[in-house]
């Protein structure tokens, strides 16, 4: 796949563009094609996708929300990648997010602050705690050159797990047990933690998370576009012996770098914790971090690309939970069109790659 | 000699009567915006040595790769043998018996000797040892030795290219093309190839040798053809008559001594090293000692010293040491034992970077692995090391850093469209005088470590190159040059050094007379009982 996905990122930006919306539509053809041969009639399928993805403000905040979360993974993914180094972390990196949020709200004090640091300091810890589990792969490639692919992997499967392990024990977030039935989960965090709500209407869920996030697309676009930070990135990504030669501390730029991608995956946890959700739960991170990674792998280091894909992955999965339940279409379906849209790339990538050998 | 006045002529109606091995008609290649090739035509006859000369970009390069199928030709056609010849792949120029040696290597770092030749080569069950007899014989008829059981990573440069040339000869092809195939080798090594070329030509094989060398010519060339800008500009069917004459269609002006480019015009210095306190030293190296990961002693209790202003040259035969002294001296390789000082301060396995403050530059042998990033452009590569001053409000200025850069380029000569062109369309002479530019004007330089800068450049670059590296030295900037090219180096440094098998030879004053002892070093004599003088001449 990372063959594929070369040449992908090898293609002009021109034809990349025109190559995205066809194979979003060939994709998503196919899976109408799909729901028809299911026996559901596709009009009803298309329509309760619709109603799911942007249906009523509701359903649409939903969709940005989710979109959201992809969003940060994906450019936390880009900012490495610029540094040849390829964050798979995303979904370790959201759960350690999720309960260092969880944990910081749930800690008393911090209920009680003023100036909305209530809902900051959480985001903060998850920040950091994101930023240490992408730091962990970072030292362990300088130190010991492990491949960062199979460390932010692995660290990933540690952190779900530490989720799980975390609302299993009242000692660490587990609710008190009141009767035999109370669920393996969290308190749900105080008022004050929570995210506000961008038009103060729980039926737009928005909250503050899309304006913090958005700041943050644009320093990561900053950043790599248009400063000297950028640059030494690019230089250690294309050849790093010559980075080094040219007086570049390649060692703190790669660490540095996992540490800034796993602060993004941190935030996207706090943002889907103190967002959304409210209480930590098993599964929490449900996945999203490796629809961020493949986000940002189709982005090709573009930040309005991240935001391009992580709006239509937003929109899919809204769209296909809502199809699931009205029209009986299994959602795994999206993950079909998800791949399909990968797997379209990547030929077309392959196909323009032999045309121009040819020539 | 003939300068082409008319384009297109028919090249192959030359006066003999052998029909030519591969005609070449009307070639042309564009890239880009740039015309690399324009209706070249020119005859190879079999059993002929012909060299194709040429500036950096002139397109000898592309013609080669255009003959041996990595690219396909715009307009013109090819014919092999009477039959038209259109290759669409290497493989398939292999297949018509074309074999070529590339100026970049196409080795498996990884792998050994014999599995790099194996490769593509065999099907099924490696045959290593039948490998190995066959790189047995080809050591007996062309005397070109390889250890079939190093690994490629272990080898220097120069050993590198001769398992691609081994490569290449055990096909027993129909036509040799050489991509400036001298340009990392010895005299004596230059002279085994030069013996090879002609005995493959002997066999009724066609011999394309692109060079720069001119004593390569007079020596084996049976034919030659000018390039310039991407146009035959002149023929010669006796070059070896015919130098100056081909030297100056090359770069059309008259050079003083086109044998010799540099004229030694600098009075011999007194070098006051002996009176300098070592803490004075620009360079002081004591005791550098480095064993690879076998424990194969590599640089054997290397101790010199570099006075300022003085400029110390490192000669010796490709893989004695000389790459594991750069490493050193570079920081990209902490030495097993020793130390080294710059002016006075430590720098034993120091950081690059620290070692760049300290006023260190660096020319790297491997200019691709090392000195720039081919996929960024020419004004960042320029300022690798110094992008930090180039900031306006925490952001990148990169009109000050664009500025600053053809501020260089005009300085330095390196020719591009504009700062913002990518690196590695550049010639190799641009990009190496692009990366010297950068070192030289590190700021503060004090000490400049320059391995093989000249290295595949034509003459006018390589003058250019050792004006700059003069200058600094004037400045009082030490210096120490590693080079096999002894010829520049008699002519441009104070003093010469000689490395053999990791070991300093011995150490004489650069004077043209000291040519026979520095050559007995070479070879590892200690002392004058068979200087192999005329394998330097």
């Amino acid at each position: 796949m990372s063959t594929a996905l070369t040449l992908w990122r090898s293609v002009r930006p021109g034809p990349a563009l025109g190559m995205s919306v066809a194979a979003v539509a060939l994709a998503l053809l196919i899976g109408a094609l799909m729901v028809a041969l299911m026996g559901v009639p596709v009009g009803e399928a298309v329509a309760a996708f619709a109603d799911g993805a942007w249906g009523s403000p509701y359903a649409l905040a939903a969709s940005i929300n989710r979109a959201l979360v992809f969003m940060l993974v994906g450019l936390g993914f880009v900012l490495a990648e610029r540094a040849n180094l390829t964050n798979v972390g995303g979904e370790g990196q959201i759960a350690v997010g999720g309960i260092a949020a969880t944990a910081f709200a749930l800690w008393p004090p911090v209920a009680g602050l003023p100036f909305g640091l209530a809902f900051i300091v959480p985001m903060l810890g998850a920040c950091v705690a994101g930023a240490l589990w992408g730091g962990i792969a970072g030292v362990l490639k300088v130190k010991a050159g492990t491949n960062e692919v199979i460390a932010t992997l692995l660290l990933s499967f540690i952190a779900v797990w530490m989720v799980y392990g975390s609302v299993q024990s009242e000692q660490l977030l587990r609710r008190p047990m009141t009767t035999s039935a109370t669920l393996p989960e969290s308190l749900e965090i105080p008022l004050a933690t929570q995210l506000p709500l961008l038009l103060g209407d729980a039926s737009v869920p928005l909250h503050a998370g899309l304006p913090i996030g958005l700041v943050f697309a644009v320093v990561v676009a900053v950043v790599l576009g248009f400063t000297v930070l950028g640059l030494r990135l690019r230089a250690t990504g294309l050849n790093a012996r010559a980075a080094r030669r040219a007086g570049m501390a390649v060692d703190r730029l790669t660490v540095g770098v996992l540490c800034a991608a796993g602060a993004l995956g941190g935030l996207a946890g706090a943002c889907m914790l103190q967002g959304e959700q409210y209480t930590l739960k098993a599964g929490f991170s449900s996945g999203y971090g490796f629809d961020g990674l493949v986000v940002g792998l189709l982005a090709r280091g573009s930040v309005p690309g991240v935001i391009a894909g992580s709006l239509l992955f937003g929109f899919l999965r809204s769209g296909g939970i809502n199809m699931e339940m009205v029209a009986q279409v299994p959602t795994a379906l999206v993950v079909v069109i998800q791949g399909l849209i990968i797997v379209i790339l990547a030929g077309a990538a392959l196909a323009i790659q032999r045309m121009e050998a040819r020539r | 000699m003939r300068t082409e006045a008319v384009t297109g002529e028919a090249a192959g109606a030359t006066s003999q009567d052998v029909a030519p091995l591969l005609r070449i008609d009307g070639l042309a290649k564009r890239f880009g915006s740039l015309q690399a090739l324009a209706d070249v035509s020119l005859a190879l006859m079999p059993g002929e040595v012909h060299c194709l000369l040429g500036e950096n970009g002139a397109g000898k390069s592309t013609l080669c790769n255009l003959v041996f199928g990595v690219h396909s030709p715009d307009a013109g056609q090819m014919v092999l043998d009477g039959a038209p010849y259109t290759p669409r792949s290497p493989a398939d120029a292999l297949n018509h018996g074309i074999a070529m040696v590339h100026q970049h290597f196409s080795l498996v770092p990884d792998l050994t000797v014999v599995d790099n030749m194996l490769l593509g080569q065999s099907r099924g069950v490696l045959d290593r040892k039948a490998c190995a007899a066959r790189l047995e014989t080809m050591r007996e008829r062309y005397g070109l030795a390889l250890d079939p059981y190093a690994r490629i990573q272990d080898l220097s440069v120069g050993e590198r290219q001769r398992v691609e040339i081994v490569k290449c000869l055990v096909r027993e092809p129909r036509l040799l093309v050489l991509d400036e195939p001298t340009a990392v080798l010895l005299p004596a090594e230059i002279e085994a190839l030069l013996a090879v070329c002609e005995r493959v030509a002997a066999q009724g094989c066609g011999v394309v040798l692109v060079t720069h060398k001119l004593a390569e010519i007079r020596l084996v060339a049976r034919r030659a053809t000018v390039l310039r800008g991407g146009r035959v500009v002149a023929r010669s069917d006796a070059p070896a008559q015919e130098i100056d004459l081909l030297v100056r269609a090359m770069i059309q002006r008259d050079l003083q001594a086109p044998a010799s480019p540099l004229t030694p015009e600098r009075a011999v210095k007194q070098v006051a090293h002996e009176t300098l306190p070592p803490r004075e030293m620009a360079l002081l190296a004591d005791g550098l000692t480095v064993r690879d990961a076998d424990g194969v002693l590599r640089l054997d209790n290397f101790t010199l010293m570099v006075a300022p202003g003085e400029i110390v040259a490192v000669a010796g035969v490709e893989g004695n040491g000389q790459s594991e002294l750069g490493a050193v001296l570079s920081g990209m390789l902490k030495p097993t034992e020793g130390r080294f000082h710059i002016f006075g301060v430590e720098m034993t396995g120091q950081s690059p970077k620290t070692l760049t403050a300290a006023g260190c530059g660096v020319v790297p042998e491997d200019r691709h692995a090392l000195a720039c990033v081919t996929g960024m452009n020419v004004a960042e590569n320029m300022m690798l090391d110094r992008l930090g001053r180039y900031k306006k409000y925490g952001l990148l200025d990169r009109e000050a850093l664009n500025r600053a850069a053809r501020d260089l380029m005009q300085r330095f000569d390196v020719r591009a469209a504009g700062p913002e062109v990518a690196f590695g369309g550049l010639s190799g002479g641009n990009q190496q005088k692009a990366v010297l530019a950068r070192e030289l004007t590190l700021d503060p330089l004090r000490f400049l470590l320059a391995a093989q800068p000249t290295r595949g450049l034509d003459v006018g670059a390589v003058e250019a190159i050792y004006g700059h590296i003069r200058a600094v030295a004037a400045r009082g900037v030490g210096v120490l040059l590693i080079s096999s090219e002894l010829e520049e180096l008699l002519a441009v440094a104070d003093r010469i050094v000689v490395l053999y098998r990791g070991r300093l030879m011995g150490s004489c004053k650069a004077d043209p007379a000291e040519r026979p002892r520095i050559g007995a070093w070479m070879a590892g004599q200690e002392t004058l009982s068979t200087a192999p003088e005329e394998a330097l001449a």
